[in-house]
């Protein structure tokens, strides 16, 4: 398949990613949603690799895997902490500032 | 040119487009999860697709199983039904609006993709080169050399912020538990 291809499939996962972020209200759920955003992203970096003939493209995708693993330990840290003190973890929720 | 199959790039295309859907749709956390896991080993093929065995192993292997295992844990911790949704659906109007959003994203991002000079590029150039190096070193030896002889120091502040956010997660959960 060609490029184009490749990049259709990594829009449509992103946009899907997106739309997760934006409707959904448990913060988990926005966090895979993150996740099916970071990789799209992975994905055409993989097939701008192939395509462009060169190995960088895998290089930023290891990095992004480091930063969205250390994302995952720190987001889903601060999601436990909020339901640890609120016992709830709906985001419409948690509209207030003050501790 | 061509790269994969076109039969199997549909069907994992189509796949992977559903799972990602799942992710979004499901109420359940649980199973959200576990789509989201099908769509990253959906990305692991296609990774395999595009020839790159190595990542496609750390993919299953970091992703697919390191992360998505803190995942489950937690959205298991955090009681199974946190995902579905209550009767306090007080943005009704919030789907129309991410859906009218999706297509217009969709849109500008599938148009950008299919004209952009990049891809018009690509598709002149053969890929050849790469096969090569990869057939030449192996899969993973092209990919250490070119971790460590281009990009030697992002490699190590990917260490310096690996650091950081295991103990920014210590002090997070230390804090909380010495209050209770």
């Amino acid at each position: 398949m060609s490029l184009s291809a490749y990049l259709i499939v990594s829009a449509l996962l992103f946009t899907i990613g997106a739309v997760g972020v934006l409707v959904r209200r448990n913060p988990l759920v926005m966090f895979m949603s993150i996740e099916l955003m970071l990789n799209a992203v992975n994905l055409s970096f993989m097939a701008f690799s192939r395509f462009l003939d060169s190995v960088d493209g895998w290089i930023f995708v290891f990095l992004v895997l480091t930063v969205a693993a250390a994302e995952v330990v720190v987001g889903l840290a601060i999601i436990v902490a909020i339901f640890r003190t609120r016992r709830e973890i709906d985001v419409d929720e948690l509209s207030s500032l003050k501790g | 040119m061509v790269v994969g199959n076109p039969v199997a790039f549909i069907l994992l295309a189509i796949v992977a487009v559903a799972s990602a859907l799942g992710v979004v749709i499901f109420r359940n956390a649980v199973y959200s999860m576990l789509s989201l896991i099908v769509n990253l080993l959906m990305l692991a093929l296609f990774f395999l697709m595009l020839n790159a065995m190595f990542v496609a192993t750390i993919q299953v292997l970091i992703y697919a199983g390191a992360v998505m295992v803190l995942f489950l844990f937690v959205v298991t911790m955090l009681s199974p039904d946190a995902g579905s949704a209550g009767p306090r659906d007080r943005l009704r109007w919030q789907w129309g609006a991410g859906a009218g959003l999706a297509i217009i994203l969709a849109g500008s991002l599938i148009v950008a993709a299919v004209n952009g000079s990049i891809a018009q590029d690509a598709r002149t150039i053969g890929a050849d080169a790469l096969a090569s190096q990869v057939t030449a070193h192996g899969n993973t030896e092209a990919f250490g050399l070119a971790l460590f002889h281009g990009f030697s120091f992002p490699f190590e502040l990917t260490a310096l912020l690996l650091v950081i956010s295991v103990l920014g997660a210590v002090v997070l959960g230390r804090r909380f538990a010495g209050r209770e």
